[in-house]
């Protein structure tokens, strides 16, 4: 039905609806557009399924042709910068993790979307994930002021504390809003080897340990760097706050955290949560739709949502791990603007309604505030909505893949007990702040921890 | 006069007939050397979509020796090759003694003993997990029907690297058996023959007749798995990702990380050069020694 009265739509509009979208209505524009085939770099992501499903339904109303290349994380990172470097491009559109857009920025991968369609607008319902759509090629910065509009947002991907409503109902407990509420329920929740209080990504990965635990040092009160945003990337990780977030995320796991936390990464935590193994888990939203899916969970209807906690006084902060859709520069202009074509349409209120049926959480904030979030099955979606503007992002620089490594190293060393936390935070400062020192940043570093 | 033309012509011919193939040696072999080796002496940087080299002289060889990770992964990698290989060759040649003396099913047990080595890396990793893992893997559960607690195979420093190990040691036997084999059916069998005229028992012949006779076999074969050994990826990648913390941290592993995943290409480059370098002057040495060998035999 929907189709139907977009093409309907569509044909009404003809000719003038080209027109509309210059003047800020892309979405009518966007309906039936033929357009060249393209190709999509991706990884399989929890949710990739979405993904697909509101590509095969695009396909499906347009006739378009969309061509879907998947790869695990990494390897999807490695094909994006091998056909980007290429003379020619394998790959049209690439979607690119909230770690690694910097690099692309940076290094003048993708093209800005209005070089290509000058007239194209962003619909003001879309989120735009800390301005990180955004790139200043001057002063090197996300900034939606100064910057051009490099990419679509295609996931608002943010960790929420997932727990067991039914666990919580049964022991009388109270949704946990800092971090000491939550270490007490996930203490009297605790029952190993039947139920873990806590499951943790302690994993030494691409991305785990690290991403896993920066909503920790945020909510204390720790930053990476002194002022990101500012321009000040003197290194703060090594922090009181820092010391505390740790400390804390060690504490967790101790006390009622799987006994392998080392070696647990998401996949373990989607895992523990839908064989009814862990009582909470600060995991991605884009796992959601596994929680409810009766074909790979027991715990169907039994595990809600709330942000993840904070330290009092504080805000909760969870950490984006958005996903953004670049345009390569060095395909066929053609395929660029089919590339459009299909961003038009993406950021529709129908299609994203379409894309949240598929599986995946939408991009747009009208859409996570509509009746839809009322349904038992979508009440994720007002948490998520809460979230959204409190997300923070981990850090824009293209020398994300090298800091990345060392945190997840140390981080990983302090968790299996080869570091101390204090070793481990004072080992990350030193090595991240030789990284920014050797990119040419304004650095320093605060004194070690004792 | 007529000789020296033949000779000459006989030269150039074969100067012509190799010449395609040195070409493509050069090719696919020096050339790629060569340009690591390069890459290995500047800093690579992307902007504005192109590439940017600046030299960097020997300064990623110095980071080199100062890079924990590195030396880690140097040591895990010898401890890793040498148990591993040292196993696959023991058990190898065990079965392959045991199936040349078998009276009937050779080509049962051959088969059978050949399976692991025909699995594809990517299944071998992903059924290894599961099996090591801590809530539901079959080792686990095996343990806990035996009334013993479960054990983090893949997530404790202490069992971690062994977890790995044993992967390979499954894996690669079967190679080792395979090529023994081939050497133990070749052997004369009047020599066999006349030691147990002689007088000489099992194991006396074992010791004094199979195993010498077989040393060329057994240093090829151990030369190939020493070199495939000093390689290992795919099982540490899919298992542990070189954790936990640096516990099963391999040399290929490291270059992979540095190389790809952090786009450090001179580093990365530096890093292949000086393994590469480690690795040729174990082969040449175990070429040496093998020829020795052979030249005593």
């Amino acid at each position: 039905m929907i189709g139907h009265s977009i093409d309907r739509r569509g044909a009404l509009l003809g000719g003038a609806g080209v027109a509309l979208a210059g003047l800020g209505t892309p979405w009518q524009a966007g309906a039936a557009e033929k357009a060249a085939p393209f190709s999509v770099v991706i990884n399989t992501s929890p949710w990739f399924d979405g993904f697909r499903g509101v590509v095969e339904q695009y396909q499906k109303e347009t006739g378009n042709q969309v061509t879907l290349d998947v790869n695990p994380y990494a390897g999807s990172l490695e094909k994006q910068r091998s056909s980007v470097r290429a003379g020619t491009g394998q790959f049209d559109l690439l979607i690119m993790n909230g770690l690694f857009y910097p690099e692309m920025y940076f290094g003048g991968f993708v093209v800005p979307l209005n070089e290509i369609d000058p007239s194209f607008k962003l619909d003001p319902s879309c989120a735009t994930f800390d301005d990180t759509i955004y790139w200043d090629e001057k002063t090197k910065t996300c900034n939606a002021k100064t910057g051009k509009l490099m990419s679509m947002p295609i996931n608002p991907n943010i960790p929420l504390l997932y727990y067991r409503n039914d666990l919580y109902q049964a022991h009388g407990l109270k949704v946990p809003q800092t971090f000491d509420e939550l270490y007490a329920n996930a203490k009297a929740l605790h029952n190993p080897p039947r139920i873990y209080g806590m499951v943790q990504r302690g994993v030494r990965g691409p991305a785990d340990v690290s991403y896993d635990w920066f909503p920790y040092l945020n909510g204390f009160g720790g930053e990476l760097f002194k002022d990101e945003k500012g321009g000040d990337f003197t290194v703060t990780i090594n922090s009181e706050a820092g010391r505390a977030a740790l400390n804390f995320y060690l504490k967790l796991a101790h006390d009622c955290g799987h006994p392998n936390t080392g070696g647990v990464g998401q996949a373990e935590v989607i895992q523990n949560l839908v064989t009814g193994k862990a009582a909470h888990a600060i995991l991605v939203i884009a796992a959601w739709a596994q929680m409810d899916n009766p074909d790979k969970s027991v715990v169907v209807g039994k595990i809600n949502l709330a942000l993840p906690p904070h330290a009092p006084g504080l805000k909760s902060a969870p950490t984006l791990g958005q996903w953004l859709g670049g345009i390569a520069r060095n395909v066929p202009r053609e395929r660029q603007e089919a590339v459009m074509t299909f961003f038009r349409w993406f950021q529709t209120y129908d299609a994203q309604v379409k894309y949240t049926v598929a599986g995946a959480p939408p991009v747009r904030i009208d859409v996570l505030n509509s009746d839809m979030g009322k349904q038992q099955k979508y009440r994720w979606m007002p948490v998520m909505a809460a979230g959204l503007p409190l997300a923070r992002q981990m850090w824009t620089v293209p020398e994300g893949a090298q800091i990345v490594a060392v945190l997840e190293l140390r981080l990983n060393q302090a968790i299996t007990g080869e570091l101390s936390s204090t070793a481990a935070l004072n080992t990350m400062a030193s090595e991240i702040h030789a990284i920014m020192e050797k990119g040419g940043y304004k650095t320093g570093r605060l004194p070690d921890l004792t | 006069m007529g000789q020296p033309r033949a000779a000459r012509a006989e030269a150039a011919w074969r100067v012509l007939t190799l010449a395609p193939s040195l070409v493509l040696l050069l090719l696919l072999t020096v050339l790629p050397l060569a340009g690591l080796l390069a890459m290995s002496l500047t800093y690579i940087t992307w902007e504005g979509g192109r590439a940017h080299w600046s030299f960097a002289g020997l300064a990623h060889y110095r980071e080199l020796a100062t890079d924990g990770l590195f030396r880690t992964g140097v040591g895990n990698t010898f401890l890793f090759a040498i148990s591993a290989v040292v196993a696959e060759m023991v058990l190898g040649f065990a079965l392959a003694l045991l199936t040349s003396q078998a009276r009937w099913g050779q080509v049962a047990y051959r088969t059978l003993f050949l399976l692991p080595v025909l699995v594809p890396g990517i299944v071998i990793g992903a059924m290894w997990k599961l099996m090591y893992n801590f809530d539901f893997g079959i080792i686990n559960q095996a343990l806990a029907l035996a009334g013993l607690p479960a054990q983090d195979w893949l997530g404790s420093r202490a069992t971690a690297l062994a977890s790995v190990i044993l992967v390979d040691i499954w894996h690669w036997t079967p190679f080792c058996f395979l090529l023994l084999l081939a050497g133990l059916q070749s052997l004369p069998a009047d020599v066999h023959e006349a030691a147990r005229i002689d007088g000489a028992n099992w194991w006396q012949g074992l010791r004094h007749v199979t195993i010498p006779l077989m040393i060329p076999t057994i240093l090829v074969t151990l030369m190939f798995r020493i070199i495939v050994a000093f390689k290992v990826f795919d099982e540490v990648y899919l298992l542990t990702g070189g954790g936990p913390g640096t516990a099963t941290e391999v040399v290929s592993f490291s270059i992979y990380r540095r190389f790809f995943t952090q786009d450090r290409a001179g580093y990365g480059s530096a890093m292949s050069v000086v393994v590469l370098f480690v690795l040729a002057l174990a082969v040449i040495l175990a070429m040496q020694i093998g020829r020795r060998r052979s030249a005593a035999a």
